[in-house]
């Protein structure tokens, strides 16, 4: 067991020492960068003994100049070691390196370095390094430990002998420096630069086997600085490393760090692709079903701690496929459970909803619905090529991990067909259900800080930018505030970004100081103040998909609002068509405001105007969709009566009649104050 | 502030293409585009910006190309660097755009091939190059970086960077210090996303290149226009990650109805015509590159460009 | 700054009286706010309004119509300084020019090509637009006689007469006044005689200057004179002001900020020798009326559709005509492919079959031109429109086989589909790109 305080110690004085016993001029072949981690600390290019001791000094005694000086000196001329060891690599084999690692050939590097006791954990640790697409480079006594047992080693086969002493480790590091010089915007004599790309950006980890010398240790210690995570095997005490067995090894460190490996397969057999979404399975041709009010089903999605998820654990919970006779119903809980440093409990509902298309992917499987409404059927046919419940719940695993690499770390799935387990589990999953159906109506404008933007129909309308708030939804009616923010969150330069309220301006108007920047800076400086819970003065802008549009009837002082699927006449002369014709195209026009039909029942409907009372005219088939929650508000704020009073097109068609009809029932509108 | 036009304040940013021996390059020419504050042609009164490029397009496999092309040219484009040099001493292109059209072959593989297509090309002409690499995603790594090692130095425009397929035409413009092409589907907002996202991974600002994608006359090509127009207006309007210069290359022009059904007497002339009509109103849109396949092309918009600037050099500012 | 639809609602009487024609105050309001409305239908505005809303209800640009009859087109009237804030309306009209030097028979002849030669494309007729008479004699009888000559031509095609001279252009309008011609054109010298042509014949009539501050002068004074329906020269003598000139006319206009420069504009390409680069700088930037010589073949069909391409509506997609459209030679076991009828799909889509060279049906359903994506997303190609297509196109007579291919973003669809029509589907390639590949490796009769 080697103590490692004192090692890093001894290793670090006994390097100094190294680095004092250096004479004459010295250069690494075939580099632009000089020493190339002394230039990138300092700026200062080191070929001479005086040099190398100023920047030593200069960097605070930072064992890689002294390593580097040192090999440097030694690998001139007879001092270089012979194949297969590499020694320094020139920069034009470290461009194709870099290249490699910009473009994921390669996901990453490693170092492999000690006196491995057994020479066939070092060659598995080392295979599982190619399998992984790392690039692995090796120094010391690893690397006669993986000869012998015949390992192949050179750049073609990604295992890079640098040398024959712990010291070659240097070469790690200066190869990392050198990549951040040359793609990563790192400039000489910027060591902060440098230190934070090697932590933030650079995908690098090292594994340690017992029995380094000091020097060694010392390097190896220093690498800690970069952020790099320092995997031992054992045979160290005290010290920072983490230790692991050597069958963790690998995973451990690229987990540390991040890297991952990109699925692109789905293991099962059953043909997947998207072409096979609309595919439906009758009943003659389905082998088994689930859910669909046959039998009890469900499926939920569950973000937990990283340390809760396996990734790839695929458990069924019940009776497979081979204990369940051809025709029968059987129930079935989907359960997916996520980890990801990013992933947020808000995100579960869009996560879960793709469970739908996932399951449809395959050719042999079948989905409808959601939540614990599924409906899900497995082919005769896929049955007969050993298609198992399990592959089901694996093939959804997969594409999440597919579909969302950079948001999910880990996806483990559970196929429950063991009923009482399934009746437990869909009580539960209800409850959860019902908890996020209220979390999101409940939600007020008042909460957040933040709405978010939709620039979707700019293609369409290139001034148009809607802005969406927990109280009033996208014009199109498809995208909700949750939506929008859990879109940025993903795709962080995607047509969702996050507008800053700001400071209030006028509360009942809905006109947000930060709201106005962001709009008049999407609209190209055309539009310049935005209310959002205004119709009449400077309301939102209108692309051309909104559901609905509200437009003021200043005659009978009130608002009348007309949707896309009514064809007919309306009270203002106009038809929806003609009026989308002159509103749309990215217009603020003061009076008339494209919306989302549920933005009908928001609080935030009409506000300015004096709310719900304004609302003069609606298409009866829009009355019918929204009528049971449009008379619990109207209820609610004291107007049982005034869903009657709302004309609709077999009251009104024309202004006249509307007049007629607001007279003859007495509609508070026409007792509010003036529009105009 | 524009001499025309109101409340600009933005400005496109500059690219350069070619190294000259100054630069350790081999080319006769250098150019640095882009650089404008107003709209396309309004420069033209008070010399602003630069004038609008012409770039040839040849290929190495001409079996992939347009017989319309192959039959006006004859054996020429089976000498890919002859067709290069061609390119720039005879019709007077001031630049050459090599499409890698062997890699559309099969389970292509010869990798060496690439190489020396591209060095040899760099030896046929000394004009500025922008290289087409790959078109099968699963050699894309291996193609890119062999274009970019062997055109290391020289500043070539390496092409083309799509949403989901990008990692690898960066890589080698970053490991060799070349530009990209960086196309979207006709959508703005496409545009910019991508420009992030290739400014994420590392690609600088000013060694992108936008290619809204250019359809031909009569199939698409007003949709590309308005986009031109729309990414000028916004880079304009100080929108940084539009600001790039744009090159637009309405490639299917001479597979149109029109040109391949024409009476063979006045094919090329169609051809032409089609190409000319295109090219000429993406420099107008605001492109900084058009390209054109039809040797005929190339001489009349570059006398266009040339009337319009006066006394303006390719590339100078 | 032009008024908005509030507004201008402020402004008028508000008695919804219906007799502008319009059923509302408000419908009137929103008509005159997006410029289309006119201010005078109203009988009970006051003097007052009129005069706010007349400056700032008027199009930006005028309106000016040129020729009668069947061919008879307008120009102007446009609203915006880029296509894609909303669309140009009205198309440049392209003139053939004619010498009065000329023979009778080579007039004659140019005079006919541009009656009967017209381009079917998408759907639409592409014809140039008229003849230009130009004066090259100086001598008025010889510039009649040559306008006698488009005259007895019959085509009835709008004209463009170009004499500097007044007494030259009388004669000529002697001729053909009453077919509303182009009086090209007004300098500062002649602006009082070709105003009294113009007053007189009903013509509408070209300023030209030196340049932008004076043609906005001219315009002042023809409009003193009592006349409106004008076109501005912008034939500079260098090609190379015409972009900026046209465009900082376009941008006044729109702003309303020089109200005298709101009027369409007029180019004669045949004062510089590169004529196509000159069409397409007037045809890309605002040009109204443009005066070409007779182009040649390649010149004409590209001149029309880079015409056709940019004065197209950027919101209202070109449709296709639904139907089945075959490619190559295709018989009974040939392939169906079912798309949308956007014009571009259709035409990628077809472009790409063709180079695979396998015979087949392309079965064009109508989804409003909206294109594959949108369809499926906004569910206009749906099942029941597969179904009714089939029906109505009779596809069941036309192929023995009962396999119809989709477009793979269409692949929600399959399922649905194969139920409501009995049609096995098979989903083709999401990329218009690949379908050569997929029809020679996934059809098998």
């Amino acid at each position: 067991m080697t103590e490692m305080k004192t090692a890093i110690t001894l290793g670090n004085a006994s390097l100094k020492k190294k680095l004092n016993a250096i004479e004459g001029p010295f250069a690494y072949e075939e580099t632009a960068y000089h020493l190339p981690v002394a230039y990138a600390l300092t700026g200062r290019p080191v070929h001479t003994a005086q040099e190398a001791i100023e920047v030593y000094n200069l960097t605070n005694e930072n064992p890689f100049v002294a390593c580097e000086s040192v090999l440097a000196f030694s690998e001139q001329g007879p001092g270089r070691e012979p194949a297969p060891y590499t020694g320094f690599i020139g920069d034009a084999v470290l461009r194709k390196l870099g290249y490699s690692l910009v473009d994921g050939s390669i996901l990453g590097l490693a170092l492999v370095i000690g006196t491995p006791g057994n020479s066939d954990t070092a060659s598995r640790i080392c295979r599982e390094l190619q399998e992984k697409y790392m690039l692995t480079f090796l120094a010391g006594d690893v690397v006669p430990s993986l000869s012998s047992a015949s390992v192949k080693l050179g750049l073609e086969y990604r295992l890079i002998p640098l040398g024959s002493t712990s010291i070659h480790g240097v070469h790690f590091v200066d190869i990392i420096t050198r990549v951040a010089l040359m793609f990563g915007g790192v400039v000489p004599g910027d060591p902060g630069r440098l230190l934070a790309y090697a932590n933030q950006r650079a995908k690098a980890i090292a594994i340690v086997f017992p029995g380094l010398d000091n020097e060694g240790i010392a390097l190896v210690d220093a690498l800690r600085l970069l952020g790099i995570p320092i995997i031992s095997l054992g045979g160290y005490e005290g010290g920072e490393w983490t230790t692991t067995l050597p069958q963790d090894a690998v995973r451990e460190g690229m987990e540390r760090k991040g890297i991952k490996v990109t699925v692109t397969a789905i293991p099962i057999p059953m043909s997947c692709s998207p072409a096979f979404e609309g595919k439906s399975i009758r009943k003659e041709e389905m082998y088994v079903e689930f859910g669909g009010g046959r039998s009890p089903a469900f499926e939920l999605l569950r973000v937990k701690p990283a340390s809760e998820v396996t990734d790839g654990l695929i458990r069924v919970m019940g009776p497979e496929i081979e204990s369940v006779k051809e025709g029968s119903a059987v129930p079935l809980g989907i359960i997916v459970d996520v980890a990801g440093k990013s992933m947020r409990k808000d995100f579960e509902p869009v996560l879960e909803r793709r469970i739908h298309n996932f399951v449809n992917y395959g050719e042999g499987s079948w989905h409808v619905a959601q939540r614990d409404l599924i409906w899900v059927r497995i082919s005769k046919d896929a049955v007969k090529n050993g298609i198992k419940i399990e592959h089901i719940g694996k093939l959804i695993a997969t594409k999440f991990r597919i579909d969302f690499p950079d948001l999910l770390d880990a996806v483990q799935v559970t196929m429950v067909t063991d009923l009482q387990a399934v009746l437990a589990g869909k009580k539960e999953a209800e409850g959860i259900y019902e908890e996020r159906d209220r979390r999101i109506q409940g939600m007020k404008d008042t909460d957040v800080d933040l709405f978010y933007s939709c620039t979707l129909c700019q293609t369409f309308a290139p001034n148009h930018v809607c802005i969406i708030t927990p109280e009033r939804p996208a014009l199109c009616g498809a995208i909700s505030w949750l939506d929008g923010k859990i879109a940025y969150e993903i795709s962080p330069s995607g047509a969702n970004q996050p507008v800053e309220k700001g400071v209030v301006i006028d509360r009942d108007k809905g006109e947000f100081e930060g709201v106005n920047r962001f709009v008049k800076k999407a609209s190209h400086g055309e539009v310049e103040r935005c209310s959002l819970y205004s119709i009449m003065e400077y309301p939102m802008t209108c692309c051309g998909c909104f559901e609905c549009i509200a437009l003021m009837l200043p005659e009978v002082n009130g608002i009348m609002v007309v949707n896309r699927e009514y064809k007919g006449d309306t009270p203002s002369g106009m038809s929806f068509s003609t009026l989308a014709g002159t509103i749309g195209g990215g217009a603020q026009t003061p009076g008339f405001a494209g919306i989302s039909k549920n933005y009908i029942l928001s609080d935030r409907f009409l506000q300015d105007e004096g709310g719900i009372e304004r609302l003069v005219w609606l298409p009866s088939l829009v009355k019918e969709e929204l009528k049971e929650r449009l008379v619990k508000k109207l209820n609610e704020l004291g107007h049982p009566d005034l869903f009657e009073k709302i004309a609709d097109e077999t009251k009104a068609t024309t202004l006249e009649e509307l007049v007629a009809f607001l007279d003859e029932v007495q509609h508070p509108a026409l007792a509010m104050k003036p529009l105009l | 502030m524009a001499e025309n036009s109101p409340d600009l304040g933005g400005k496109i940013g500059y690219v350069v293409l070619g190294a000259t021996k100054a630069e350790d390059g081999t080319r006769s020419v250098s150019y640095r585009l882009g650089g404008e504050s107003d709209l396309p042609f309004i420069g033209m009164k008070t010399s602003l910006g630069s004038i609008p490029l012409v770039a040839f397009e040849i290929c190495d496999d001409p079996s992939y190309w347009s017989p319309i092309v192959t039959s006006y040219t004859g054996d020429l484009v089976s000498d890919t660097p002859e067709w290069a040099t061609a390119a720039e001493q005879q019709y007077g292109a001031d630049l050459v755009r090599l499409y890698l059209t062997s890699t559309k072959r099969r389970g292509f593989d010869d990798f060496p091939s690439i190489t020396k297509v591209t060095e040899e090309v760099l030896s046929g002409t000394g004009l500025p190059l922008v290289v087409e690499g790959s078109n099968e995603p699963a050699i894309d790594s291996e193609i890119f970086q062999r274009c970019g090692e062997a055109g290391q130095g020289e500043r070539l425009l390496l092409g083309t960077a799509e949403a989901g397929r990008y990692r690898s035409v960066a890589a080698a413009a970053m490991a060799y210090n070349h530009s990209v092409v960086a196309q979207s589907p006709i959508d703005i907002n496409l545009a910019k996303q991508l420009n992030i996202l290739l400014r994420e991974i590392g690609v600088k600002a000013d060694h992108i290149m936008i290619d809204p994608y250019t359809g031909s006359l009569g199939y698409g090509f007003e949709y590309s226009y308005s986009v031109m127009e729309r990414i000028r207006y916004a880079a304009l309007k100080g929108d940084t990650d539009l600001a790039m210069p744009m090159i637009a290359s309405a490639m299917d022009s001479l597979s149109v109805k029109e040109v391949r059904e024409a009476d063979p007497v006045i094919r090329d002339d169609i051809a032409v015509a089609w190409e000319f009509y295109a090219a000429l109103s993406s420099a107008v849109a605001g492109a900084s590159i058009v390209c054109v396949r039809h040797p005929k092309t190339v001489p009349l918009l570059k006398l266009a460009f040339r009337e319009l600037w006066a006394g303006k050099k390719p590339g100078e500012f | 700054m032009a008024l908005k639809a509030l507004d201008i609602y402020k402004l008028l009487p508000k008695k919804n009286c219906k007799e502008c024609g319009d059923p509302t105050c408000l419908t009137f309001a929103m008509k005159l706010a997006s410029g289309k409305g006119d201010i005078d239908k109203c009988p009970y505005l006051d003097l007052n309004a009129k005069n706010i809303l007349g400056a700032s209800t008027r199009p930006p640009i005028q309106l000016v119509k040129i020729g009668v009859g069947e061919r008879r087109f307008a120009v102007g009237e446009e609203f915006v300084v880029f296509r894609h804030e909303k669309t140009f309306y009205h198309p440049p009209g392209i003139m053939f020019q004619v010498s009065d030097l000329w023979p009778a028979e080579k007039i004659e002849s140019v005079t006919r090509r541009v009656g009967s030669e017209h381009f079917v494309r998408v759907g639409t007729d592409l014809t140039f637009s008229g003849v230009a008479i130009t004066n090259e004699s100086g001598d008025p009888d010889v510039f009649s006689k040559a306008v006698g000559v488009v005259e007895a031509t019959g085509t009835h095609i709008p004209e463009v007469l170009m004499a500097a001279d007044p007494v030259v252009q009388e004669e000529g309008l002697k001729k053909c006044g009453n077919f509303r011609p182009l009086i090209y054109s007004a300098t500062k010298d002649t602006y009082k005689p070709m105003c009294a042509l113009a007053k007189k014949f009903g013509s509408p009539l070209v300023v030209s200057a030196k340049d932008l501050e004076s043609l906005g002068e001219m315009t002042k004074l023809c409009n003193a004179e009592g006349i409106t329906d004008l076109l501005l020269d912008l034939s500079f003598p260098s090609l190379r002001d015409y972009v900026p000139a046209a465009t900082e006319i376009r941008q006044k206009s729109i702003s309303r900020s020089a109200p005298e420069l709101g009027y369409p504009i007029f180019l004669d390409t045949t004062r510089y020798e590169m004529q196509d680069t000159a069409l397409v700088l007037g045809i890309d930037k605002y040009a109204g009326v443009i005066v070409t010589p007779a182009l040649g073949p390649a010149s004409s069909v590209a001149t029309l559709t880079l015409r056709q391409n940019i004065y197209t509506d950027p919101q209202k997609p070109i449709q296709m005509n639904p139907g089945i459209y075959p490619v190559g030679n295709p018989g009974k076991e040939s392939p169906v492919l079912l798309t949308v009828n956007f014009s571009l799909t259709y035409f990628t889509v077809q472009g790409y079959l063709e180079s695979s060279r396998v015979p087949c049906y392309m079965f064009i359903v109508d989804t409003e031109g909206l294109s594959v994506l949108t369809a499926v997303a906004a569910g206009k190609l749906n099942e029941t429109l597969v179904r009714d297509s089939i029906k109505k196109f009779d596809l069941e007579n036309l192929v023995s086989h009962r396999r119809i291919i989709i477009p793979g973003y269409a692949s929600p669809l399959s399922g649905k589909i194969e139920e409501e029509t009995g049609w096995k589907v098979l989903v083709g390639p999401r990329d218009a790109a690949e379908i050569g590949d997929y029809l020679l490796k996934e059809w098998k009769i």
